[in-house]
């Protein structure tokens, strides 16, 4: 088999390297192809692991994420909750680099050119690919909310890219005075993680429920709908009564202005003073998307069997960036994406079986403790879009062993999926 | 579901022969799939393991899922998405890894 020999000739490459021999006898090797992978993230961890662990050293894989250690947006929410510790969401490379082969590059992707095939670094240095992956995840479109801007967002924190945004929304929240108000300005479609605002508000309302049981939570929505919301409002009902107040743009509707100095949010209906915001503005693919010319407005089309771009067949789009139709914004969505986008690229660069598109995604939320609900669906890729197949979601009324099930399962697919990603 | 390792072993020669059609390079693409979930070392929390078991069994629990004898909606809904030929290469490829211990 062509594997067994390819791996017993890296085996003695390894030897060799280990003697310290220089010069290095396997040819071939210059001529690899690579494959260049901008953002770390769901998306392009897995892509980078896949396309490196399944070509068995053919193809150089390079992946390109300034942060040393990743911090997850999925399960944040618990964090917030106070489910989890903060150290928890976090993961490093080194397994990637070390188990998984992929050549790690610490620095930020400044431009891409398309033409030449080169993806440029801040740091000065450009890399060549033959087929590059982008998972820029999302940018914030901060004035899509009046008054809201990059400065405003340590009084009013977004808190939807993990990291440090979330330890001080959490923060705020411990600090609120007692029975005082947290406004949360929720965006609009298309988002990362649908289910994501409700089920921050259902772990902020069990933090305050357990400290500040007099203070209350209000939501200014654009949509007119959301998503698990009659599981999300039936929680909240149930576990914090009288907490939560859900309010859509047919009712308040438009926001005039958010003030960071006052927390002050102005809108059609009323004037919000609350002593908490958190504003999650309308959302974007990653800046990179756009300057490597592969966008169409504000997200990447793709073709829905490879995950390539539609505008540069050698440049792949998986994650929150691309337009997958059907599927949402969400880590598993991206994983499963890259899984996609690494059989067709490693199909195309070294002649190996390309299977058909599959795609699937689940989305687990927590509403309180031990009751957990879950979204999730099947994809197959048609011709236009990425179409859900079969689907399923939780019921309103479940007892609790099903929702202490559900959360369990949630947890073991946490560990599961990061690693797959970053082991 | 647990085998013993001889009883494994058995059932995986047995099985071999019953399920020599599983294409187990395309149940390892498929198997992407699974493992975002079910823990590739075999893990068992919250999720069990699928690691190691016999062909057979894996194709019978697949197809209680699809019957919906088994309850689980996620599982209902990916068993059903699977032909006959994709479910013997997933039972083909998770048959040939073995559980590790950390």
């Amino acid at each position: 088999m062509a594997s067994l020999s390819r791996r017993k000739f890296v085996g003695l490459l390894a030897a060799g390297t280990a003697a310290g021999t220089l010069s290095m006898p396997y040819v071939a090797r210059a001529a690899n192809p690579k494959v260049v992978v901008i953002g770390g993230g769901a998306g392009g961890a897995t892509a980078a692991r896949y396309i490196a662990k399944d070509a068995k050293g053919a193809i150089d894989v390079t992946l390109i994420e300034p942060s040393k250690r990743y911090y997850t947006c999925f399960f944040s929410n618990l964090y917030l909750g106070g489910f989890r510790d903060y150290e928890s969401l976090g993961h490093s490379y080194e397994g990637l680099a070390a188990n998984g082969g992929v050549n790690v590059v610490h620095d930020w992707a400044s431009a891409v050119d398309a033409d030449a095939k080169s993806v440029r670094l801040a740091s000065g240095a450009s890399l060549g690919y033959d087929k590059l992956v982008l998972s820029p995840g999302i940018d914030l479109k901060y004035d899509s909310v009046p008054g809201y801007s990059p400065e405003a967002q340590s009084r009013m924190p977004h808190a939807w890219k993990s990291g440090t945004q979330v330890q001080l929304l959490k923060n705020q929240v411990q600090n609120m005075k007692q029975g005082g108000t947290l406004v949360m300005v929720a965006p609009p479609d298309p988002f990362r993680c649908p289910p994501g605002p409700y089920e921050r508000v259902s772990m902020i309302a069990n933090l305050l429920k357990q400290s500040n049981p007099s203070a209350k939570i209000i939501v200014l929505d654009p949509k007119e709908k959301f998503s698990k919301q009659a599981l999300f409002m039936e929680g909240w009902e149930r576990e914090y009564t009288g907490m939560v107040e859900w309010i859509p743009a047919s009712i308040y509707g438009s926001i005039v202005s958010v003030n960071p100095e006052t927390l002050e949010i102005e809108t059609d209906l009323d004037t919000f003073k609350p002593d908490v915001a958190t504003v999650i503005p309308a959302q974007k693919a990653g800046a990179i998307a756009a300057l490597a010319g592969v966008t169409d407005g504000d997200w990447v089309p793709i073709v829905p069997a490879s995950m390539q771009s539609r505008a540069n067949p050698d440049i792949y789009v998986v994650g929150d960036a691309s337009v997958a139709s059907a599927m949402p914004k969400s880590g598993f969505a991206a994983n499963s994406q890259a899984k996609v986008a690494a059989n067709h690229i490693r199909g195309e660069l070294t002649g190996s079986r390309v299977f058909p598109a599959s795609f699937a995604n689940t989305c687990w939320s927590l509403i309180s403790p031990e009751n957990g609900v879950k979204v999730g669906a099947k994809y197959a890729a048609g011709e236009e879009a990425i179409e859900a197949t079969d689907s399923f979601i939780s019921q309103t009324g479940e007892g609790a062993d099903l929702r202490k099930a559900t959360y369990e399962e949630s947890v073991g697919w946490y560990d599961s999926i990061t690693s797959d990603m970053f082991s | 579901m647990r085998l013993k390792r001889g009883v494994a072993a058995v059932a995986t020669l047995v099985a071999t022969s019953a399920f020599a059609e599983g294409d187990v390079e395309y149940g390892e693409y498929l198997s992407s799939e699974c493992v975002a979930c079910h823990s590739v070392r075999g893990d068992d929390k919250g999720i069990p393991s699928i690691v190691g078991w016999d062909p057979e069994a894996f194709v019978a629990v697949m197809k209680s899922y699809q019957l919906k004898e088994r309850l689980n909606p996620t599982m209902q809904v990916i068993a059903g998405s699977l032909d006959d030929e994709q479910t013997a290469a997933l039972a083909a490829y998770f048959s040939t890894l073995s559980p590790q211990k950390n």
